[in-house]
């Protein structure tokens, strides 16, 4: 991706290579690993698998599918990489007022932010965090005037399973290095304390880059996810906000929307 | 066997650092005002904005900061080294550079672990620098 001069000379090629790069060091700062993220991608996929759309709808995926599956570039095995989708997503942005006269229920844009710290990740000092997630997630919330434990439900750009991670631990859900707890036991899946990528996300749904995430958050908001929306169904809170987030390069810019039902 | 990997472009701006691998140097800029050692070449100091500099050689030692063991060859020049191992060195001058790191097994890896430049003569005009561990016994 980014990494200066010439990557390829040295055998350096797309994005698993440079999040392997962000990976691997937080596995060194701060004690994380395959161990966190296969929760990560076995959670996700259980959402997948109540979402008639997701290309892994099908496929159902164990801890020990995980630990099986073949590496790409380490420390990332298989599931821990996104898919590649051809296809589209959108989202309609009106006013309120004239959001209230519609048919369909509107998500409410409560909070935005953005933070994009390096043009130059090979030369950061701080590849594994805090990401520009830190802030933007800071002023997303400022302005929509909650705080993190009052949000529901979020849908994390996870083009790979550490990227939810780093993302969620920026966003102050768990301090540097709890992720593997704060994920034990079920936290994201369906029954989970706090549904993370409720469609089973770039990782078991589609990639449709940061529309995966924001299309999923509005349609929760709106009641339309069938088998897999929020509430007594699927054993979770209804959601009132849903945190969201994209991030681009790697881990080099960040955008975080939080929505909250009318 | 013809060597069938990419190899650098040479541009107005690098093309300094690549004659000075093909004579067993790393050579960076220096900012004359501020000090500051900087990779990617620029004709402007990333912190300071100064258009002045000097050159200054490494001596090729640094940490590995990162790593990434490639399992899958994304172009076919690599598929024989499989698995091999990119990874970002933070020289003890300052710049963070994406390299090999070769002679080591890759599960004996650990960031931090100190390394020194190896030089890979690629053709009579171009010479990589990769890196290798420099292990207690031999220091």
């Amino acid at each position: 991706m980014d990494f200066s001069g010439d990557d390829a000379v040295f055998g350096h090629f797309g994005a698993t290579g440079g999040y392997a790069l962000a990976a691997r060091r937080a596995m060194h700062e701060f004690g994380t690993g395959p161990e966190t993220w296969k929760k990560i991608a076995v959670g996700q996929r259980k959402w997948a698998n109540l979402n008639p759309a997701a290309m892994m709808h099908d496929k159902p995926l164990t801890e020990a599918d995980y630990d099986k599956a073949r590496w790409v570039v380490e420390p990332f095995r298989l599931p821990d990489n996104c898919l590649i989708t051809d296809g589209g997503r959108a989202v309609i942005i009106t006013s309120l007022e004239r959001a209230r006269d519609l048919k369909q229920p509107p998500a409410v844009i409560m909070g935005i932010g953005q933070h994009n710290p390096s043009t130059v990740i090979a030369q950061s000092d701080w590849m594994a965090g805090p990401t520009g997630a830190g802030q933007a997630g800071q002023t997303a919330l400022a302005m929509a005037d909650i705080t993190i434990n009052d949000v529901d439900a979020c849908q994390i750009y996870d083009c790979f399973t550490y990227t939810v991670e780093i993302t969620l631990q920026d966003y102050g859900f768990f301090k540097p290095g709890q992720g593997g707890d704060w994920f034990d036991g079920g936290t994201i899946e369906p029954g989970g304390r706090m549904p993370v990528n409720t469609s089973g996300g770039l990782l078991s749904e589609a990639y449709f880059m940061g529309l995966t995430p924001i299309a999923e958050g509005v349609m929760q908001i709106m009641g339309r996810c069938g088998d897999r929306q929020l509430g007594p169904s699927t054993r979770t809170k209804s959601p009132e906000i849903i945190m969201c987030s994209d991030n681009g390069g790697i881990l080099q810019s960040h955008a975080c929307i939080l929505l909250r039902r009318l | 066997m013809p060597y069938d990997k990419p190899l650098p472009k040479l541009n107005s701006d690098n093309l300094p650092f690549w004659e000075g691998c093909r004579q067993h140097q790393l050579r960076f800029q220096q900012c004359s005002d501020c000090g500051h050692v900087r990779w990617p070449p620029s004709d402007f100091c990333p912190q300071c904005h100064s258009n002045h500099t000097t050159r200054l050689v490494s001596k090729g030692i640094g940490r590995i900061y990162t790593f990434a063991v490639y399992r899958v060859a994304y172009h076919p020049g690599f598929t024989a080294d499989l698995p091999y191992t990119v990874a970002v060195v933070a020289l003890d001058e300052g710049p963070h550079m994406l390299t090999n790191i070769i002679e080591c097994r890759t599960d004996r890896l650990r960031c931090d672990m100190p390394v020194e430049v190896v030089w890979e003569n690629v053709d009579e005009k171009t010479t990589l620098p990769k890196f290798r561990p420099v292990f207690s016994d031999k220091a």
